[in-house]
């Protein structure tokens, strides 16, 4: 109630520079009614610019891709994209300007933690329905938003999930015993790793290991010793990239052979092989998206953007594209797409409950946001990053105990 | 705890003070020939590592092969840029202001790197980046091995070089007298200019060593100037082998400490070090005489 309230003062001392309020901003300045505005503010300058141009080059590719295809609800769409520069007091206020001054139809969430919650909050304030590419971390989803949709696979703690079905699936005699966890001092990072750990530590695999670095690290041997000492069965990395390549470096330096090696982020990134060498082998990741999903969206989406850019999409433009494409599932199904809460509380009740086919799959979300799918588990086979995980969509079979490296 | 991870983090500590040692004896001799607290020194270092990876892309060539090129580079750069530069500061405000200049110099390379070779990070992948030799139930990575007997000889020979030759002579006079060095007959002004050169060529080969055994990206020199400055402070300032024996010392430790405390807080070592030389011993545990002046 005391958020509404703000919302509505804040709101008030706008009134005077915009032309409507929320109430009545159809008929507003950028109100024409053959067309959707989608307001979006994104990080393309500043520590984030690097993803935030992917997100709107994602943005950019799904508007184009359904102007071209006739529209939403028979309308063009426009975007308005506002740079946050990676500020996350700057990043609320362009979403206030967005709604007030620009007066959009639907907001579309930037990208990371640090950026969503803050505009999230916003989007709350005004009764809007936000849907984010990026913002994982648990933090997202512990603040109370019922308007809150992340459009991607899972959650960081449930990227190992296939994994760990896997490992768990295992006849007694086969399963590893012992495991070895070496984590970055990162929110997302951490959780990828340690949401395999507090999986299979339930199931009796023993920690032998668990080490946590912080991110400036850039000597690994002596988190590799440890390790090799304790000859787990296998190790798994919540990593990001240097850390990673440094980590497995080191093991091998150190002798030390695993029958399974699983490290977040690094062995999706194409720098890998090449620092790696034809040591990859066996390497297992998990993914939030790859072009060669089969799922029909996909193929689309691979098309339309390698048509647009030259080359294919990554796991960011992927992102972007999929919160376009929840957002436009609700508005068919809502049939509306305008600023009045009415109309913004048919989408996200309309997202509640609904399963929506995206490039990375169906989804569908709990009550806080959190996405209910999983993420796809890859591993380097035969030199090539591929799919092993799930097996309807596997391009090879799992490798396991993995070649020595 | 067994006995063999024992051992295993001792070699590794070993192998890392090493390189620590050689690259904070380019630091210390900047500081000793000139009082110039030199920020770009780990700049240069990545520099080097990145001239080094970018000369094994092109050729498919040995990294190493590379030093023929960097060393006497660095060298000249070094001399041109004490000249050129460093010397112009006014002499009254030499240490502060050279601070922010060899500061300026460091955003300047790391801007460069980042615009030649964007911000992706780098590895060399060699033949024998993964072997090693056994000893005694531990394991020495050959390229650590590497990396660390460049170290040993580079300083061996910069010891020999200031020891032994009529340069190193002048240059030792340079440090402990400039006036009195003047009133013999020493030309302080190219001594120091060289000495700055050869300050540099060490980071020519301390990159070199890097590059063989990590991932680099332009930003990785602001991890390694803190605990440089930190090990020639504890060494005594502008005692080369003050600053070989704390870089030892201190490698060490940091890895041992690994063990007990995890990776986040052994880092502080360096820290805990440098707090402790300025509360104790000012002028630095080993040698330094230098140091006590100030």
């Amino acid at each position: 109630m005391r958020r509404t309230g703000v919302a509505t003062l804040a709101c008030l001392a706008l009134t005077a520079l915009a032309a409507g309020c929320g109430l009545g901003s159809g008929d507003a300045a950028s109100g024409d009614d053959d067309e959707i505005v989608i307001g979006i503010s994104l990080p393309l300058t500043g520590d984030f610019s690097e993803p935030g141009k992917g997100v709107q080059r994602g943005y950019e590719a799904w508007a184009d891709y359904v102007n071209a295809n006739g529209g939403l609800l028979g309308k063009d769409v426009r975007l308005v994209i506002l740079d946050d520069q990676s500020n996350a007091d700057r990043v609320a206020s362009d979403y206030e300007r967005l709604i007030n001054q620009e007066n959009v139809d639907l907001i579309f969430g930037p990208f990371s933690t640090r950026l969503v919650v803050p505009a999230a909050q916003v989007a709350q304030d005004y009764g809007f329905l936000f849907v984010e590419p990026a913002g994982a971390a648990d933090e997202v989803f512990e603040q109370g938003f019922d308007n809150l949709f992340y459009a991607a696979p899972a959650v960081a703690d449930d990227h190992y999930n296939l994994l760990a079905e896997h490992i768990l699936a295992m006849p007694e005699d086969q399963r590893p015993q012992t495991a070895a966890y070496a984590t970055m001092d990162d929110p997302f990072a951490q959780g990828t790793a340690y949401g395999l750990r507090d999986k299979l530590a339930a199931a009796g695999i023993e920690t032998v290991v668990d080490e946590v670095y912080p991110p400036n690290t850039t000597d690994f041997s002596s988190i590799a010793a440890q390790i090799a000492d304790s000859d787990a069965d296998i190790v798994v990395g919540g990593t990001q990239y240097q850390d990673a390549v440094n980590l497995i470096v080191s093991l091998r330096q150190l002798g030390y052979q695993p029958d399974l090696a699983a490290f977040s982020t690094a062995p999706t990134n194409p720098e890998f092989p090449e620092a790696i060498g034809s040591q990859t082998e066996g390497i297992i990741s998990p993914t939030g998206y790859t072009p060669d999903a089969t799922f029909e969206e996909n193929v689309a989406f691979v098309e339309h953007f390698t048509e647009m850019h030259g080359h294919a999409p990554s796991e960011d433009e992927a992102n972007a594209w999929t919160t376009g494409e929840v957002v436009a599932a609700a508005v068919e199904a809502a049939e509306c797409a305008d600023p009045s809460p009415e109309c913004q509380q048919e989408l996200i009740d309309f997202l509640r409950d609904a399963t929506v086919d995206t490039v990375v799959g169906p989804l569908s979300w709990d009550p806080e946001g959190r996405p209910q799918s999983a993420h796809l588990i890859q591993q380097y086979v035969d030199g090539e990053i591929r799919i092993v995980m799930p097996s309807d969509a596997a391009e090879a079979e799992l490798i396991y105990p993995k070649p020595a490296w | 705890m067994s006995g063999s991870l024992l051992l295993q983090t001792l070699i590794l500590g070993v192998l890392l003070g090493g390189l620590y040692a050689l690259l904070a004896a380019g630091l210390t001799l900047y500081f000793g020939v000139m009082r110039v607290v030199m920020i770009a020194h780990s700049a240069f270092l990545i520099l080097a590592a990145y001239l080094a990876w970018f000369f094994h892309q092109q050729t498919g060539l040995d990294p190493l092969l590379s030093l023929a090129v960097t060393v006497p580079l660095f060298f000249v750069v070094g001399y041109l840029m004490q000249r050129g530069l460093i010397s112009r500061l006014r002499p009254a405000t030499l240490t502060m202001m050279s601070v922010l200049l060899t500061f300026a110099i460091a955003l300047a390379i790391e801007g460069m790197l980042g615009f030649l070779f964007t911000g992706t990070q780098r590895r060399i992948q060699l033949g024998y980046s993964g072997s090693s030799i056994e000893f005694f139930g531990a394991r020495i990575a050959v390229v650590k091995l590497i990396a660390f007997g460049l170290a040993a000889a580079a300083l061996v020979a910069l010891f020999l070089l200031l020891k032994m030759t009529r340069f190193g002579q002048a240059l030792r006079a340079t440090i402990q007298h400039p006036e009195a060095a003047r009133l013999l007959g020493v030309n302080t002004d190219r001594i120091a200019g060289f000495g700055f050169g050869l300050g540099l060529a060490t980071a020519a080969i301390g990159g070199t060593a890097l590059a063989l055994d990590s991932t680099i990206y332009p930003s990785l020199h602001w991890h390694w100037i803190g605990p440089l400055m930190a090990i020639i402070v504890v060494g005594g300032l502008g005692s080369i082998p003050g600053a070989a024996a704390a870089a030892l010392l201190l490698g060490v430790t940091q890895s041992l400490l690994q063990l007990p405390l995890g990776t986040t807080w052994a880092q502080t070592v360096f820290y805990v070090a440098l707090f402790a030389t300025l509360l104790v011993r000012p002028q630095g545990f080993f040698g330094g005489r230098l140091a006590q002046r100030f």
